[in-house]
């Protein structure tokens, strides 16, 4: 039981270590966006540890998921869109390139 | 001993579907077409095109091949003859044809040839034209029967299978499945110039790739037995012969009746299902819901 | 209790080494794949986890989302074959840095915190029986949640749909 819970968060932290890497050192909005969805995957699977080892017959830890998952997927919609108009105005969505406001 | 006569009905309806979608395609029957046409193919020379994504050209035919035999999993043909009956045998079902998706698009891009990609992407765009209608339809079974196994839908449906009680999502999830599984009109995958997804293949790989769709073929005839045509229910036969007869039924009208139709472009495909099939789909599952609650059967 | 321990650690590190590769191949169109593929291992660790609903719904929707991230990727990026050799990342040092310290205070909090298992862990229900508490849970305690959730989503399609298809006419001012 503590090995498992301990196998499945050890599992989060590395997931989350290497979405914060992706998230910061690539360029493409893209690939960033991807960064994100590994973090947020990580959160998933503490999420879930949390819910089957610690509180199993408490329902709102796989509440939780399911709205996380939801919000998953409107952050990628809401990004892609954003990627579309940069897109057209500028051809392409590259960071480095978005120096506009740099101050 | 599940397993195997499951499989043993595997392998005679996917011969069933060659059989039917020769004579539907050449209009006259011949049992040995399939055969002779499997024999041929994997005789033939395996060509590799020059710069392919390897691992997708070869992952492609066989993820199809699983996603159809996950897909069959959870269809029951009989009370006790199913492989595996998971809580949630429903959406099992509909995460196993999602890989339907996946193993197009590997299959497209994998042999970096212009038709084939072509022809992958189109595919997404039919994906998510019938992404929504595949899921609210089996969301309004699903009320009705209170549970997400398929046994239960099944048995929920003996005063009055769902066709009659649900008719407006039966008219949605069939074209809904005849678009996952490429039929026509929907065929756009396969009909494109030179072929579509399968331009690039040849050879054994190209029997895998069509062995996969034709698994898909099956689950999907057998997911509508189930989900509106009442599964084993029936007078005389025992339950396993009412569901072969029901499948096969099924397969035939689907693989028949799109063949008056001229190809359907994904775009109109899109602007269809979405402006007119998800309110329906809405609407189904409000109806389904008021008269579940009514109405006492 | 080892063999779930088993198929637990094999699915992490499974998500783990996709995950990887999500960052290290020169092909986008893999790196999106590797990236389902790392949600698919995610979504069977939530079935050894006995979450049969949630890992079902996960292996479903990430599918789905990754795919539709593939041909973004495919319309995004110049590259998308991986074929030619350009550089793709800037600030390397500063996010190895800020990797390795998320992986390591998060593996510190895991292994340092008591987690009072001790006198915690009831039964787990059933398959069939988590369906139907998550639906009563879902449309009674947590209705408002859910409710707001679903607005949330419904705004945010509205949103995307009208950010994606209104094109800037010349001189940057938005018209219809």
């Amino acid at each position: 039981m503590e090995l498992e819970l301990l196998v499945a968060l050890g599992i989060g932290a590395a997931l989350f270590g290497i979405g914060v890497y992706g998230a910061l050192s690539q360029t493409n909005l893209v690939m960033i966006i991807m960064g994100v969805e590994l973090i947020l995957a990580a959160a998933l699977v503490n999420l879930v540890a949390f819910w089957r080892y610690l509180h199993p017959e408490v329902m709102s830890g796989q509440m939780f998921v399911l709205i996380v998952m939801a919000v998953m997927a409107v952050e990628m919609a809401v990004g892609f869109g954003i990627a579309i108009t940069r897109f057209r105005s500028r051809g392409s969505v590259e960071m480095e390139e978005a120096r506009e406001l740099k101050g | 001993m599940n397993i195997a006569l499951i499989l043993l009905f595997v392998a005679i309806g996917a011969y069933a579907v060659a059989v039917l979608e020769g004579w539907s395609t050449y209009g006259r029957l011949s049992l040995s077409r399939p055969a002779v046409a499997a024999i041929a193919l994997l005789g033939r020379e395996s060509l590799l095109a020059r710069k392919s994504d390897r691992l997708f050209f070869e992952v492609g035919p066989v993820l199809l091949l699983i996603a159809g035999l996950l897909a069959i999993a959870v269809i029951p043909l009989a009370p006790d003859l199913i492989i595996t009956d998971l809580a949630t045998g429903a959406l099992f079902l509909n995460a196993a044809l999602a890989y339907v998706l996946v193993a197009l698009i590997m299959a497209g891009w994998g042999p970096d040839g212009a038709y084939g990609m072509i022809a992958g992407w189109r595919f997404l765009g039919q994906f998510i034209a019938y992404a929504m209608l595949i899921v609210m339809p089996i969301t309004a079974v699903a009320m009705r029967a209170e549970s997400l196994i398929s046994t239960q839908i099944v048995i929920s449906q003996v005063e009055m299978w769902n066709i009659v009680y649900q008719p407006l999502g039966f008219v949605l999830f069939v074209i809904a499945a005849m678009g996952v599984t490429y039929l026509p009109p929907f065929d756009l995958p396969l009909g494109d110039l030179a072929g579509g997804v399968e331009a690039e293949y040849t050879g054994s790989r190209l029997a895998v790739l069509r062995l996969g769709r034709m698994v898909v073929i099956l689950s999907l005839a057998g997911a509508i037995v189930i989900f509106y045509l009442g599964g084993w229910l029936g007078p005389w036969l025992p339950g396993w012969a009412w569901s072969v007869i029901k499948i096969f039924a099924v397969m035939a009208a689907m693989l028949f009746a799109g063949r008056y139709m001229p190809r359907i472009r994904e775009a109109r495909y899109l602007a269809l299902s979405w402006k007119l099939g998800i309110p329906l789909a809405l609407a189904n599952i409000f109806i389904v819901g008021v008269i579940t609650l009514v109405v006492p059967i | 209790m080892t063999a779930s321990v088993f198929f637990l650690a094999f699915f992490g590190i499974a998500a783990v080494w996709f995950g990887i590769v999500v960052f290290r191949t020169h092909s986008m169109v893999r790196s999106a794949l590797a990236l389902l593929f790392a949600q698919t291992a995610i979504g069977a660790m939530f079935l050894v986890m006995q979450a049969e609903f949630l890992g079902v719904l996960q292996i479903m929707m990430m599918a789905t989302e990754m795919s539709v991230m593939a041909i973004f990727m495919v319309m995004f990026m110049m590259d998308p074959g991986g074929l030619g050799a350009m550089e793709m990342t800037h600030q390397k040092r500063l996010s190895v840095w800020a990797g390795a310290i998320g992986l390591v205070g998060a593996a510190a909090i895991v292994g340092l915190a008591d987690w009072g298992l001790a006198g915690s862990g009831g039964q787990v229900p059933s398959a069939g029986r988590q369906v139907e508490l998550l639906g009563l849970e879902l449309l009674g305690r947590s209705m408002f949640v859910f409710e707001s959730a679903g607005l949330t989503i419904l705004t945010a399609m509205v949103a995307a749909t009208m950010v994606a298809i209104t094109p800037p006419l010349k001189g940057g001012k938005n018209g219809t």
